[in-house]
């Protein structure tokens, strides 16, 4: 039986899920345009989870998306990303940039791009984003390149996927 | 005549395609198929109706339901966290059937060292484990949970045989009861209460700093299943996600607590005078005339002080709820008490809120202002709520329904402020527990089979109360369009709404957020609101206080406003399809006299010529070699056919009205969706005014991947939109605009921060 709290408290989780919006999940949505040479990145992320976790081992508290936000809330994000969200195009070292954010009620929504990507061979991606502090935390991919489309589906026990063109 | 040759014709244009299919092909055998067309009935799918549920989704006559009745005697032990109860139960059997044995549901057992719960938990291990969570998860010992049963006895005294099944408990009977009979017997239990901050549950403790507890309490006692009409018992595991199906019945209550608690539950204080101080008793009394704005019965100061002390005493609260399907109660010396008034048509209901002063200021400004508005803006759909009271208690991280009482989390920082998110949250949380008081608490659905009965029912009925409360803060332009990214998602991923709740994927958006989708575009989109909003409450007032199942509201919703919605449930319930329209291609018509080619094929097939053809307007595409461009210079009535006709048969007033289009379109739509939706468009001509057309859903009944439609327009049509508003959950909007617009949404955002 050693293994039964552990599992329980994984199982649970959700039960907390009882308000519409109280589910563990972010989506991303990445397409290639070619005629504009550009791998797009949205990714959305629930803003009370996302706050919880950057708030995790800071003196100074963050008020995400408040009158009590930080000037360079920027950086902060940045930071985040740089460390939980890892993507590579055509395994360069080439890495992303940082378009900006948008705040949409709940979400907070980053915009970023590779730009100059003439041919698009493969993508893999890293995402840890709030898997550490919400079990149930599933972060969903969503890969357009024309007519083609792939899911993935990332979570604490997974958090890679590769695609290769 | 002319009418036999424009008989004659219609049908030569029937049998024309069947000739231009069969000439050159060579023959293949063609698989055939059983019925597959999307706006099929749901014969198949429903069950046969009966007396007991009719055909017209409303109860029948030999509709039967069981009552249970339960006194109880509880003791909160605030020093270990135990909770210990005598148990009188009072089973009536209305059904037409002997029963043999009863089934008994041991929640709480889902908490048991032995629970099963965990073992249907797959995966491989996490990426990563903090010390924190290693130490806890393999190294400590499991929480001593669920029920201990000290005994089972009959009214006498006498034992009864018992066997425990996990979470269901049956009781074999002496002699089976007969039909309206009823069965006396008691239940003596204890179990440990957990600490739902740590071992989760929607019930249990939360620990402050200073050692002071606040509990909420519920699916506490051993309680009946359902046994009805359609499931015979209800008795499938209790796994910890999918919810109830409980009887409805009268409740006697008393909860002996420490003697400095403050404490509300289901049902109403029989004692006040013993329970309040009498400064309090005053305020609860007088709390029934504030319809205006909340009141105080317990203090902040008071609250403040209670928490300070450790009382040695105890004091009883005797609780008495009637027709109610369960009973929860909250207990915390911390508990600050608000209350105000609803009118409900001339009768007074009580909207009440228990909270910490960790929930100030955000829970004094809201959350009673909340449960009245919920209570207005739901019965307004429904019912007029028939409980004397609805109270919201302030939990950390909780968000649970019972009959008259709910947890709800929602907490501002240490330092007072509080974000527009936390106030939003708080307000939505308010709103769909107490709105759980209609939908299942009274409209008593069974949630163990079908979450999005009381969860997607309720959280669409939430989405028009939060808007009454504070549109700004909730648009529902938000709708339906929220599910979108969810029902776009990956098909193996996903599991139609119709499924048992703890088999689905993704349980929020499943069972909360795509059925309440759903009924907003029924409501907004497909029926309207006065369509739908006096077939739901036919729904609601049908079965309150009766067990519906999912035919009874497909059936009713169809049998209170003549629309035939089987391809709606068909589709958005029954299935994982998701809708996805596009305008494929717009071609330009003109008008002409002169017989196109087309239709001197015609008449030659059926040996007449062109001129035995009765006087004819045609239309000739701008892509075709017939065109010629002087067309465009020529309006319908410069033709003689048409302007003849008109001044024979029309007096001048009524030539006045007469408008002819002088732009004809045919427009191609596409539907790589699975799901069939009405088509809206919108036009926009070149002098920059818009039109609006909704084409119904049943355009799509002959061909479900593409129609044609011609569409006449007085001026020329510079864009098209499918779908402006996002009022039909498309998930590729990439092919909802002619001209194609390429600009992606992340095009448009980079342009913006650009400029700004």
């Amino acid at each position: 039986m050693k293994f039964s709290k552990y599992i329980i408290v994984l199982f649970v989780i959700p039960l907390f899920a009882f308000s519409l919006h109280k589910y563990y999940i972010s989506l991303c949505e990445i397409e290639y345009i070619k005629e504009e040479k550009s791998v797009q990145i949205t990714i959305g992320l629930f803003l009370d989870d996302l706050e919880y976790s950057m708030n995790k081992g800071l003196n100074d508290k963050l008020y995400l998306a408040s009158e009590d936000e930080v000037e360079n809330i920027d950086d902060y994000y940045k930071k985040y990303l740089s460390k939980h969200f890892k993507v590579t195009v055509n395994d360069s070292l080439q890495t992303y940039t940082y378009v900006g954010k948008e705040y949409d009620d709940d979400i907070v929504r980053f915009y970023l791009e590779f730009p100059n990507i003439s041919e698009f061979k493969s993508i893999s991606i890293t995402n840890t984003c709030l898997v550490e502090d919400f079990p149930s935390q599933q972060n969903i991919i969503k890969i357009k390149v024309d007519h083609f489309y792939k899911t993935f589906y990332l979570n604490n026990k997974n958090a890679n996927c590769l695609l290769n063109f | 005549m002319k009418k036999l040759i424009l008989g004659i014709l219609s049908i030569l244009f029937v049998t024309s395609s069947f000739y231009a299919q069969e000439t050159d092909k060579e023959k293949e055998v063609q698989k055939s198929h059983y019925n597959i067309n999307k706006f099929r009935q749901l014969k198949q799918e429903l069950p046969t109706p009966n007396k007991q549920h009719t055909a017209s989704g409303a109860p029948g006559y030999e509709y039967t339901q069981q009552q249970v009745d339960y006194k109880m005697d509880l003791v909160l032990d605030d020093e270990n966290q135990k909770l210990f109860g005598e148990e009188n139960i009072t089973y009536h059997n209305n059904s037409k059937d002997f029963l043999e044995y009863l089934w008994v549901q041991l929640d709480q057992n889902m908490r048991a060292p032995d629970s099963k719960t965990p073992d249907i938990k797959g995966g491989g291990p996490d990426v990563l484990y903090f010390p924190s969570k290693f130490t806890k998860q393999f190294m400590g010992k499991p929480f001593q949970g669920g029920f201990n049963i000290e005994y089972v006895k009959d009214a006498h005294g006498k034992d009864l045989d018992y066997m425990i099944n996990r979470t269901m408990m049956r009781i074999n009977l002496p002699q089976p009861i007969a039909p309206g009979g009823t069965f006396v017997f008691n239940i003596k239990w204890w179990y440990n209460i957990n600490d739902y901050l740590s071992d989760a549950g929607r019930s249990g403790y939360e620990a402050f700093p200073d050692g002071n507890k606040l509990y909420v309490i519920a699916q506490f006692f051993p309680r009946l299943a359902v046994y009805n009409n359609v499931e015979g018992w209800q008795n499938m595991q209790f796994w910890g996600r999918s919810e109830f199906a409980l009887e409805f019945g009268n409740y006697e209550v008393s909860i002996t607590t420490p003697k400095d608690h403050i404490l509300n539950g289901t049902g109403v204080i029989q004692n006040p005078k013993d329970v309040f101080t009498r400064k309090q008793y005053k305020r609860y009394q007088e709390a029934k005339k504030s319809f205006d704005k909340p009141v105080f019965i317990v203090t902040p100061e008071e609250a403040l002080e209670a928490e300070k002390g450790r009382a040695k005493g105890t004091k009883t609260w005797k609780l008495y709820a009637e027709n109610v399907r369960d009973f929860a109660f909250a207990s915390s010396r911390k508990f600050i008490w608000d209350a105000m008034a609803v009118d409900m048509n001339g009768k007074t209901v009580m909207a009440y809120s228990l909270y910490p002063k960790e929930g100030n200021p955000l829970w004094e400004e809201h959350s009673t202002r909340v449960v009245a508005n919920t209570l207005k803006i739901y019965s307004k759909h429904t019912f007029d709520y028939p409980y004397p009271h609805a109270t919201s208690v302030n939990a950390q991280r909780q968000g649970m329904e019972y009959p008259m009482i709910c947890w709800n989390f929602g907490r501002p920082n240490p330092n007072g402020k509080y974000s527009e998110r936390t106030k939003k949250g708080m307000i939505s949380v308010v709103t769909h527990e107490v709105g759980h008081n209609f939908f299942p608490m009274i409209v008593n659905s069974d949630e163990r089979q079908w979450t999005w009965m009381d969860e997607g029912i309720n959280s669409f009925v939430e989405i028009l109360a939060e808007n009454v409360y504070d549109s700004e803060l909730f648009p529902m332009s938000k709708y339906p369009k929220n599910v979108v990214g969810y029902m776009s998602g990956d098909q193996s991923k996903m599991a139609p709404i119709m499924s048992q709740g703890d088999n689905v994927f993704n349980f929020g958006a499943n069972a909360y957020a795509k059925p309440a989708a759903g009924l907003f575009i029924l409501r907004q989109t497909i029926m309207g609101p006065e369509l739908f909003d006096y077939a739901f409450k036919t729904y609601a007032r049908r079965w309150k206080f009766k067990h519906p199942t999912p035919a009874d509201f497909f059936r009713t919703m169809e049998d209170a406003s003549a629309m035939d919605l089987d391809w709606f449930w068909r589709g958005w319930f029954y299935t994982t399809g998701n809708n996805d329209i596009g305008i494929k291609e717009v071609k330009k018509y003109y008008v002409t006299d002169k017989p196109t080619k087309q239709a001197e094929k015609m008449a030659k097939r059926y040996g007449i010529t062109v001129d035995q053809l009765p006087p004819s307007l045609y239309l000739v595409s701008e892509n075709s070699d017939e065109f010629s461009s002087d067309l465009k210079n020529k309006k319908p009535e410069d033709f003689s056919i048409l302007k003849d006709y008109i001044e024979k048969n029309f007096s001048e007033e009524e030539q006045k009205t007469l408008k002819a289009p002088k732009y004809f379109y045919e427009l191609t739509f596409e539907k790589p969706g699975d799901l069939v939706m009405p088509i809206i468009v919108e036009f926009e001509y070149e002098d920059g005014t818009k039109e609006r057309k909704q084409y119904p859903a049943q355009i799509w009944r002959h061909n479900d991947r593409e129609v044609t439609k011609v569409f006449p327009a007085s001026k020329a049509i510079k864009k098209i939109t499918i779908d402006p508003d996002e009022q039909t959950a498309d998930v590729d909007l990439s092919n909802n605009s002619w001209p194609k617009n390429k600009e992606t949404k992340f095009d448009k955002f980079k342009k913006k921060q650009i400029k700004g």
